[in-house]
């Protein structure tokens, strides 16, 4: 599903994010990714996307190698991801329907789709009752919870998560965790970027550990902390 | 994407009005430059149209020598008219435009006027070439032209179309810088917007398709509102002025506002529409 192979990225400014990555991640897994701040982890995502490409090496993302994709086929890539960020990125004037609907009207979704697309993600993060509220009325977990009902509304193969707790509570943190990894049983690749050492510990899935660019760590049933 | 776009400017209702007045403004602006340029410059025309050489023969001409004067001056080219005048018509003419002497060639031994031709040019540019080559034929005296009122009115044509061009540029100039900015405030209003589009993976023409008909939308409001503003105040001022100022001669709204309104809506959708691609390329390139 995923495949970095030798992965270089240097930034025109001279800093060297990643260094000789190599890594595979298969469809289906659950894959918690850490490391310290700087260690790279945000750029590995970024690779993904298609919004950095790699200096050296290849990336692989589903059958498509970023670092020769051509521009027009870059929002084709990004269709098959779903993307969950730190600070949520809702449109803060429009509802919550309107937010999940957003990522199918952008797409060219067929309009007759849309609605009822719309009801199941919100159905599935448990914040269909809420569909006419604007961002402002929901708390910080409630807000992720829409934002990761944006990022599966497109059925995507890969569902990428930047910190998705770090501006979360406990609970809404683990509340969002779990639905993680609800969507992950269906099938959707999940990749989850973290500082927090609890949900990596209890969840125990596959860990992959970056520190200064390079993959120090990758273990199948790992805990935040190397066991020494 | 129109519905898009409609969605847009409802959503910065306060900005696009902001756009749209100021595009209205500087379109009307230009469009007012246009049809006074165009006015002057009718009025250079008429000027130009009315001035004409005429060469005075002397006495002892006899009209065979005349009429190869004629010939030799229509051959020069560039002449839309001329006529040999003789010294009796010209005396008619004088009496018929001086009424009150009429009675003075009674008392007078003789016609004392000469016999002359008239010639105007096509080109009013050429006047003094066909003045020149008139005073050198066979039997000219003299000939007069109005030299001075000629180039004043060559010159103050050449002003008028040179002063409506560079306004009209630097006019459009500022609508574009306008128009530029203030789609570039909205858009970056909505970046958030623009960034979250092309993450979930909305095509480069999804993106921008929006902002640009919502540019074109602005640009066409604005041209809309200058259109009604300027064909209203033409039509009450040249009334005014055929009223008041009879010897003007001002365009017929007809003759002007069809090409003042082309040029007002061209520019008013290329602004709308280019202003937006400028505005949007920051963001999108960013």
């Amino acid at each position: 599903m995923i495949h970095f192979d030798g992965v270089g990225k240097r930034y025109p400014t001279g800093v060297a994010a990643l260094s000789q990555v190599t890594v595979r991640i298969d469809p289906g897994e659950f894959v918690f990714l850490v490391g310290p701040t700087g260690s790279g982890k945000s750029t590995f995502l970024k690779l993904i996307q298609a919004i950095e490409r790699p200096t050296t090496g290849r990336v692989v993302v589903d059958g498509d190698d970023v670092g020769a994709l051509p521009a027009a086929a870059v929002p084709r890539l990004r269709r098959r991801l779903g993307v969950v960020f730190q600070e949520f990125k809702l449109l803060p004037d429009r509802t919550v329907a309107d937010n999940v609907a957003f990522a199918l009207r952008v797409t060219g979704t067929d309009p007759v789709e849309i609605g009822p697309r719309v009801q199941w993600a919100l159905e599935t993060v448990g914040m269909a009752p809420r569909a006419d509220d604007l961002p402002a009325r929901l708390s910080g977990g409630e807000q992720q919870r829409v934002c990761l009902a944006r990022a599966i509304v497109t059925r995507p193969r890969v569902v990428l998560a930047d910190e998705p707790t770090g501006n979360l509570d406990p609970e809404a943190a683990w509340e969002i965790v779990q639905l993680l990894a609800r969507i992950n049983l269906r099938g959707t690749t999940v990749l989850v970027s973290t500082h927090n050492p609890t949900l990596v510990d209890i969840l125990r899935r596959r860990v992959i550990e970056l520190c200064a660019g390079r993959i120090v760590r990758d273990e199948a049933r790992g805990l935040y902390q190397a066991t020494r | 994407m129109l519905a898009d776009a409609a969605a847009g400017l409802r959503r910065n209702g306060l900005m696009a009005a902001a756009a749209t007045t100021t595009m209205a403004l500087a379109l009307l602006v230009a469009g007012g430059g246009f049809v006074v340029s165009a006015n002057l410059a009718h009025l250079a025309g008429t000027l130009e149209a009315q001035v004409e050489v005429v060469g005075f023969f002397r006495r002892d001409v006899p009209p065979a020598a005349q009429e190869r004067v004629l010939a030799q001056t229509v051959a020069l080219g560039g002449t839309s008219a001329a006529t040999l005048v003789t010294r009796a018509e010209a005396l008619r003419r004088l009496q018929q435009t001086y009424r009150s002497m009429a009675s003075v060639p009674a008392v007078l031994p003789g016609n004392p006027l000469p016999d002359s031709i008239e010639v105007r040019v096509a080109d009013p540019r050429r006047i003094r070439e066909v003045a020149e080559a008139l005073r050198a034929m066979e039997g000219v005296e003299d000939v007069v032209y109005g030299a001075a009122v000629v180039d004043r009115v060559i010159a103050l044509t050449r002003a008028v179309r040179v002063a409506g061009l560079v306004a009209t540029a630097l006019l459009v100039g500022c609508a574009l810088v306008i128009i530029v900015n203030t789609i570039r405030l909205a858009v970056a209003a909505r970046r958030q917007e623009i960034e979250i589009m092309a993450l979930v993976g909305a095509s480069p023409g999804f993106v921008r398709g929006p902002f640009l008909v919502e540019g074109l939308l602005q640009g066409a409001a604005a041209a809309l509102a200058a259109t009604v503003a300027l064909t209203a105040a033409y039509l009450v001022l040249a009334a005014r002025a055929a009223a008041s100022l009879p010897f003007l001669p001002v365009l017929a709204p007809g003759a002007v506002l069809p090409a003042a309104l082309a040029v007002l809506w061209s520019l008013g959708l290329v602004v709308g529409l280019g202003g937006s691609e400028i505005g949007l390329r920051r963001y999108l390139t960013a």
